[in-house]
């Protein structure tokens, strides 16, 4: 899974924000803003990531059980899906 | 993913006024305009060839504009003068539209052809706000000295909304276009635009020339037409979308709280700058100083400089201890413009909060 080009994520006075640029803006015109897991997935979804990658690299960061780690990813990955936002 | 955007953006531009992060910007890319507008303070003649030779180039404000986005810029407006005569404004658009900001245009939308509206319509700014002087040529003519302006602008205003750009309209209202509030109202509800309305005219910000009273509104004549402007709002904001609408969201909030060691009640210099044409930062555009330098001491020290020169504005301190200062919308900004004087109380906005208080009151 990748997140589609012509985004950015940016740090903003302490808030994650995602900013769609040049004619991405066509399709999503607004601000999206993301907790510090979110902003790191999504981090993760920008170089390209499969599900089990995501999961592993959650519990490498958050001090999470892997159940918890999975559903949040899951969470995560439906979340972007359900905006058009992945690849 | 979960709050709702509005919160969410009040807490973070009140998380970059208290971390002083400058999320808000005004670049003023051209003093000149096609318009002559009697009230503007940012007016140079179209073909002023030395206001064009003062212009910072393209390349410029792009640097510039990277180094804001770097300090933490999301929100940046392009205004002039009329933006839309440079040449070279799509390139400039262009190049920011690329870097993660969140970009408005000001605009009087008479120079808008097809092909402009096109390129913006492939990527559509965050919202273009068009100003009109009036309902009728003849009125438009009055207030710009522009008496085709009018059709152009609407013209511009239909190819913007035909390319689904998201568009405000806006009146600067003045006592030669003071009747054509209902009209210009028609106006924005045809086309299912919101309306905004500025009723408060600044002298100059460079003091040159000096505001005449019988061009602006009287304090008392601004409360009246406030009060109609606001009934009327309701009254259409009613028709159109009935028991949804709630009159609450339309209640303006003067009193912004803010600390008695601070001058600014807004977010001037605190988290929002303005650069000028002739590429002088300030807190905000109805301000020629404090200013700092941005193109010659780069973003970061500019924007440093200005947070630092505005903490040392002087506090009107009778204006903070004024008993009607909730209703009243000075600031420096006008105190200074005014009077001369950032510490000193306008006569012109003092009249205006007592006529305000007395509004309310009946």
């Amino acid at each position: 899974m990748k997140i589609k080009g012509g985004f950015i994520l940016r740090s903003i006075a302490g808030s994650w924000i995602v900013v769609p640029i040049g004619q991405r803006v066509v399709e999503f015109n607004g601000l999206m803003t993301l907790s510090d897991s979110g902003a790191f997935l999504w981090r993760s979804l920008e170089r390209s990531a499969g599900m089990e990658e995501l999961v592993a690299s959650v519990l490498g960061e958050y001090d999470i059980d892997e159940a918890t780690a999975r559903l949040d990813v899951q969470e995560f990955v439906s979340a972007v899906g359900e905006r058009g936002l992945l690849e | 993913m979960g709050t709702t955007w509005g919160k969410f953006n009040d807490e973070l531009k009140n998380q970059a006024k208290i971390k002083g992060v400058p999320i808000s910007g005004q670049f003023e890319l051209t003093a000149r305009c096609n318009n002559s507008c009697k009230m503007c303070y940012v007016c140079k003649p179209a073909f002023d060839s030395e206001a064009r030779s003062k212009e910072h180039s393209a390349k410029e404000w792009i640097k510039l504009a990277e180094e804001a986005r770097n300090a933490g810029t999301l929100y940046l407006l392009l205004t002039g003068g009329e933006v839309f005569l440079r040449q070279d404004f799509m390139e400039i658009y262009n190049e920011l539209s690329m870097m993660g900001l969140r970009i408005g245009i000001y605009t009087n939308a008479t120079m808008i052809t097809p092909d402009i509206a096109k390129q913006l319509g492939r990527i559509p700014p965050s919202r273009v706000e068009v100003t009109l002087y009036g309902a009728s040529p003849e009125t438009y003519g009055k207030v710009s000295g522009n008496p085709y302006g009018f059709e152009h602008a609407l013209h511009g205003v239909d190819l913007l909304l035909a390319e689904g750009i998201t568009l405000d309209l806006r009146t600067t209202v003045i006592r030669d276009n003071t009747n054509d509030y209902d009209k210009i109202a028609e106006l924005a509800d045809e086309r299912d635009i919101i309306l905004k309305v500025v009723d408060y005219i600044s002298p100059r910000r460079d003091c040159g020339t000096p505001l005449s009273d019988n061009m602006r509104l009287s304090p008392l004549e601004m409360v009246q037409y406030e009060k109609y402007a606001q009934e009327n709002y309701i009254k259409r904001m009613k028709k159109l979308q009935g028991d949804k609408f709630s009159a609450l969201d339309t209640i303006e909030d003067r009193s912004a709280t803010n600390s008695n060691k601070y001058p600014f009640k807004c977010s001037a210099g605190r988290s929002e700058f303005w650069v000028t044409w002739d590429g002088k930062m300030t807190p905000c555009g109805l301000m020629e100083e404090p200013a700092t330098l941005p193109f010659e001491e780069g973003f970061t020290a500019a924007w440093k400089g200005l947070k630092d020169a505005c903490a040392s504005i002087p506090v009107c301190y009778e204006c903070r201890k004024c008993s009607l200062r909730y209703i009243c919308f000075t600031c420096p900004a006008r105190l200074k413009n005014e009077t001369g004087f950032f510490d000193k109380p306008a006569p012109y906005l003092c009249e205006y909060a007592k006529e305000k208080k007395y509004s309310i009151q009946a």
